[in-house]
C-alpha cells in the first residue's frame, strides 16, 4: 500500500491543530465575523434539530 | 476563552452541567475545522435546566425563533428548541435538544456522567460522529476525521469513513473490526477489496442521509398546524421579554404543536 492516505478536509483546517488556544480563539472570532455577510441569506434556515425553514420568513 | 459559544455555555453551566456543546461548535473544541456560525447543545433533561437556559438567554435579549419551546413536554420526543439574539456585531443562534438523534439513552447517560471537557464541556466523539450523520455530505468528512481521533480500535472500525484506514484496522486489530461487524455490516467485506468497500461507504452515505431525512418529514409533518400558526404567534411574541414570550410560546404549543411527531 502507499504512503498516500484519504484526506477528508483542507490542510488549513487540519492545520487548527497547531494553533494555540488564542490563536484558535482569534480565528474562530474572525471566521464568525465573516460569517455574518450569509446572515439575511439564510435568516430562515436551521443548522441543527428537526425544523428546517421558519415559515414566517418569505 | 473570548468566544461567545464558549461563554455561553460557562454561563449555561453555572454551578452545575446543564448543558454540552455539540455538532459544528464541538468540532472546533476537536480542532477540525471551523464550520458551523450556530451553536447547539444537549441540556440535561431537567425543568431547572431549562428554566436557568431561558433566564440566561433572557439576559442577552434572546428571542425565539420557529421550533419547540424549551419545555421538557416537546424536547422528550426529539423536538428542537431555536433561539437568537444579536451580541457584539454577532448573530448568535442557540440550539437545543435533550434527546440527540441516534445517541441511545445508554451512551446518552454516559455523556452526562462523563462529559469531556475541553475549553468547555463537549459531546463525546462517538457521539459528535452520531450527530453529524445529517443529510450534508460535508458532515460525512467530518466523520472520516473524527474517527482518525478516536483511541479504541473498534470505534474507529465503526465510525471510519476511509478505506485505507480501514483496511489497516484490519490488519492491525482484527477482532475489533469483527466485534463491530453487527453494528456495522460493511466491516465483513473489508476482505472483499478497495472497490467494494468504496461502493459499500457510498451505499451507506446514502443511506444515513435518507434516514435522517425520513426522520425529519416525520417532525415536518407533525409540525403543519404549528408552522401555520407561527408567523401570527411570532407577531404576537415580538418585542416582548423572553420568559413572557416563553410563556405564550407554551401555551400555543400546547394546542398546535404535538408532542410526539
Amino acid at each position: 500500500m502507499s504512503g498516500r492516505r484519504d484526506e477528508f478536509l483542507s490542510d488549513e483546517d487540519l492545520d487548527l491543530q497547531n494553533l494555540s488556544t488564542e490563536e484558535l480563539e482569534t480565528y474562530w472570532r474572525l471566521w464568525l465575523i465573516q460569517a455574518q455577510t450569509t446572515n439575511h441569506e439564510d435568516r430562515a434556515s436551521y443548522s441543527h434539530g428537526v425544523f428546517e425553514r421558519d415559515p414566517s420568513v418569505p | 476563552m473570548d468566544n461567545p459559544y464558549i461563554q455561553l455555555t460557562q454561563e449555561f453551566n453555572h454551578g452545575r452541567l446543564r448543558a454540552i456543546l455539540a455538532s459544528g461548535q464541538a468540532v472546533v473544541l476537536y480542532r477540525l475545522a471551523i464550520m458551523s456560525k450556530d451553536g447547539d447543545w444537549i441540556l440535561e433533561e431537567e425543568a431547572e435546566a431549562l428554566a436557568h437556559v431561558v433566564a440566561t438567554l433572557a439576559r442577552h435579549g434572546a428571542r425565539y425563533r420557529y421550533g419547540a419551546p424549551l419545555d421538557l413536554r416537546w424536547l422528550v420526543h426529539g423536538w428542537s428548541s431555536h433561539l437568537e439574539f444579536q451580541e457584539g456585531g454577532l448573530r448568535l443562534r442557540c440550539d437545543f435538544v435533550t434527546r440527540p438523534p441516534r445517541v441511545s439513552p445508554v451512551v446518552l447517560r454516559a455523556l452526562w456522567e462523563a462529559p469531556v471537557q475541553k475549553e468547555a464541556s463537549v459531546v463525546s466523539l462517538p457521539v459528535l460522529a452520531e450527530l453529524k450523520k445529517t443529510n450534508r455530505e460535508k458532515d460525512y468528512a467530518v466523520i472520516g476525521e473524527l474517527a482518525r481521533k478516536m483511541e479504541d480500535p473498534r470505534l474507529q472500525a465503526l465510525y471510519s469513513r476511509s478505506v485505507r484506514d480501514l483496511m489497516k484496522l484490519a490488519e492491525d486489530h482484527p477482532e475489533a473490526v469483527l466485534g463491530a461487524v453487527v453494528e456495522r455490516p460493511l466491516l465483513s467485506r473489508i476482505g472483499q477489496g478497495r472497490e467494494e468497500i468504496e461502493r459499500l461507504l457510498d451505499e451507506e452515505r446514502r443511506s444515513l442521509i435518507r434516514k435522517n431525512e425520513v426522520r425529519l418529514d416525520r417532525y415536518g409533518e407533525a409540525a403543519v398546524r404549528w408552522g401555520a400558526e407561527w408567523p401570527r404567534l411570532s407577531k404576537e411574541m415580538a418585542g416582548r421579554p423572553l420568559a413572557e414570550a416563553h410563556a405564550i410560546k407554551v401555551e400555543k404549543a400546547a394546542e398546535h404543536l404535538p408532542r410526539k411527531p
